[in-house]
């Protein structure tokens, strides 16, 4: 390879785009023979970064926008942590110091986290992720609430009929609508 | 992320969002090098300061998922981003490391970004982003990928 290159030529960016597809499938097939053996020496603990990593993308992405679909994603992100770094689930109740049966009501969606077991949990996770990537102390919160606004926004009709019999408004509220029109 | 002002060497905050439909009026040949009109059937993604609207790098990705890999077909940096009296530094890397986010957040340990540069600018994207080659493709992945995302995404 020419390493005496103009900057200029270096900078504006690359065309990287195949001719055809054969020239596509061809250098795919020679990269993924040297990719299949670079894996297959991977240490563990790279292994662990990119699905650390990974996770940590996919909460971010969940976060970033209003989900309807009855999945409980803090528990499944949970077990998706705790099953990364751990062997058993329950190393990771002794070393966050609750029992097996209450990490496991959590997981499995028996009973709701307490606000201990978030702040545990985000304390476990800045150690975790300290030489993986920037991972925010909130991170777990927000996944937290983020599926409590969605599941409450998305199941109105099953608990609104019932609340709304206890909603009145005892002062007659006499507000100009407002024209924004203009 | 970030990119550095060369002149000052302050520091902006950037976002990469998709390309829309009402960008294509603005990114033509002359200010980003390529025609990217011919790019819509592909992932096109815009780099730009917080609360600018100038675009100051753009990239277009193949996601190829039977081979856990992302291709970048096109990567450009502005005009005036471009050379040695460059506006701004770090805009190509932090797309790559875009794509490299992409990846990762797809196929975990699997991830893979590849490009496939001219030869003459190939050993620059080497010896920079560490990537590995095969043939005439570059190619980001674990650990190297992972270093780059640590290096270039501190949010």
């Amino acid at each position: 390879m020419n390493k005496k290159v103009n900057i200029e030529d270096i900078e504006f960016g690359v065309d990287s785009r195949y001719k055809s597809n054969s020239e596509r499938d061809t250098d795919g097939a020679a990269l993924m023979e040297a990719r299949l053996q670079r894996i297959k020496n991977l240490p563990v603990e790279q292994v662990i970064r990119a699905k650390l990593l990974q996770l940590k993308l996919k909460m971010e992405a969940y976060i970033s926008k209003p989900s309807y679909d009855n999945h409980h994603y803090f528990s499944e992100f949970l077990s998706a942590y705790i099953d990364t770094i751990y062997n058993k689930r329950s190393s990771f109740a002794k070393d966050i110091d609750i029992t097996p049966v209450s990490l496991s009501q959590v997981i499995n969606n028996h009973r709701a986290p307490k606000e201990e077991f978030i702040l545990k949990l985000m304390i476990h996770s800045e150690k975790t992720y300290e030489n993986v990537c920037e991972f925010h102390k909130k991170t777990w919160y927000q996944v937290y609430f983020h599926e409590k606004i969605c599941d409450t926004m998305s199941t109105q009709d099953k608990w609104r009929p019932k609340i709304e019999k206890h909603v009145k408004f005892s002062e007659s509220l006499k507000l100009e609508t407002v024209d924004n029109s203009r | 992320m970030t990119i550095q002002e060369t002149s000052s060497g302050k520091i902006y905050n950037v976002e990469i969002l998709p390309v829309e439909d009402i960008d294509f009026k603005s990114i033509d040949k002359k200010r980003y090098f390529f025609d990217w009109k011919a790019e819509k059937n592909y992932e096109i993604y815009k780099l730009k300061i917080i609360n600018s609207n100038d675009i100051l790098g753009i990239i277009s990705l193949e996601r190829i998922p039977e081979e856990w890999r992302i291709h970048i077909r096109l990567l450009t940096v502005s005009l005036e981003n471009k050379g040695a009296n460059k506006k701004f530094d770090n805009i190509a890397a932090n797309l790559i490391a875009h794509a490299a986010k992409i990846a990762v957040a797809e196929y975990a340990e699997l991830a893979c970004v590849s490009l496939k540069p001219k030869s003459n600018i190939a050993q620059h994207y080497i010896d920079k982003y560490n990537m590995n080659i095969t043939g005439m493709t570059l190619s980001l992945e674990v650990p190297e990928i992972l270093n780059l995302i640590k290096t270039y995404d501190n949010e």
